[in-house]
């Protein structure tokens, strides 16, 4: 009978195996237990069905080729931090409307779009990327679900820039509906 | 730290910070990109790494932080973005939408599979798995960015394995 301290240990050693720091030893103690134990062998694999796994992550390393390029020190408060901040609100709550009017087409209709959550969040952020197209002035966006919402309204001058931020439906959390304002008072239109 | 000869200390906080971040910004970003699955997320939370650093420099220019102390701040930023995702998660999902335009990291097939099979793992999982095999480290030193021991890396790493092989074995079948 293989009891679960047997295969927690088994464990252990799939992840040294894993790892390339398992021993002679261990690997005879793994291959002991996978002789015994159908469970950890369908689960996990042998040593060479393990080694073949993990080499897809080494190969996806090796063949990385993004080159990030980050600021050295901070200077002017980062753009990005818009986003982030709406990250933190949005896990508090679970849904947001932002209502985006141009000054130029006042009372235009708003189109109404669902988003996924990913994507929630960096539109939510309004950031300069992932913002409404320049040629989609009147345009609203929502999140699906809303249990929570905050509906707000940013005034957009020509060139647009965000001018005023309006909390048209509050969410009942003053500091999310403030960190709203704030990240979509950073975006460009 | 006094100023010596001159030096100011800012000067010399900036430009430990400016190494800092010149050595290690692409390893670090690419290990937090895979952990989170999202270029833009992975870029603000290893700035705010490296920023933290700079801080941290600013108020002790001779402190010594190394790379183990970037990969905890940034494996910690990690885990936490990810916990906060997951109550993101249970929004309902509308495909619709054309999403061409967030896939800016994933360039071919075999990357979007492993990206999908990572967003499985438990973030503690994912940390352990990426900062061994990804990043690196062996499960000791691991073990000490992660605040836990050696045998507990190899357990998440096997446990992080599994669920990787169970990804591939669907998309052979799928």
């Amino acid at each position: 009978m293989i009891g679960p301290l047997e295969c927690a240990a088994a464990e252990r050693l799939a992840g040294a195996i894993a790892l390339a720091e398992a021993s002679d030893d261990e690997r005879k103690a793994y291959r002991a237990h996978l002789s015994r134990c159908q469970k950890c062998l369908r689960e996990f694999g042998g040593e060479r069905e393990i080694e073949r796994v993990m080499s897809v992550l080494t190969r996806a390393r090796d063949e990385e080729r993004w080159e990030p390029a980050l600021r050295l020190t901070p200077g002017r408060a980062s753009a990005r931090r818009g986003a982030w901040i709406v990250v933190a609100t949005l896990a508090a709550a679970l849904a947001l409307v932002l209502g985006v009017r141009s000054l130029e087409r006042p009372g235009a209709p708003v189109a109404v779009q669902a988003i996924s959550a990913p994507e929630a969040r960096a539109l939510a952020a309004l950031d300069t990327q992932t913002g409404p197209k320049r040629e989609a002035r009147a345009e609203s966006l929502a999140v699906g679900g809303a249990t929570f919402s905050t509906a707000l309204q940013i005034t957009v001058d020509r060139r647009g820039r965000p001018v005023r931020c309006r909390i048209s439906t509050s969410s009942g959390d003053r500091a999310f509906d403030e960190s709203i304002c704030r990240a979509a008072m950073r975006a460009r239109y | 730290m006094e100023a010596c000869h001159g030096v100011d200390a800012t000067a010399i906080a900036q430009a430990r910070a400016e190494s800092l971040v010149r050595e290690y910004q692409t390893k670090l970003a690419r290990y937090v990109r895979r952990m989170v699955g999202d270029a833009e997320v992975a870029l603000d939370l290893t700035q705010d790494v490296f920023f933290s650093a700079y801080r941290m420099l600013q108020a002790d220019p001779s402190r010594e932080l190394s790379a183990g102390w970037l990969y905890r701040a940034a494996t910690n930023a990690g885990i936490s973005f990810l916990r906060r995702r997951r109550v993101l998660r249970i929004l309902p999902l509308d495909r619709e939408v054309d999403r061409s335009t967030w896939r800016v990291d994933e360039r071919s097939a075999a990357s979007v599979d492993l990206q999908a099979a990572l967003a499985r793992l438990a973030p503690e999982q994912s940390a352990a798995l990426l900062l061994t095999s990804y990043a690196g480290y062996s499960s000791s030193e691991a073990a000490a960015i992660l605040g836990t021991t050696p045998d507990a890396v190899r357990q998440r790493v096997c446990r992080a394995m599994r669920v990787l092989r169970a990804a591939m074995k669907e998309g052979m079948e799928g």
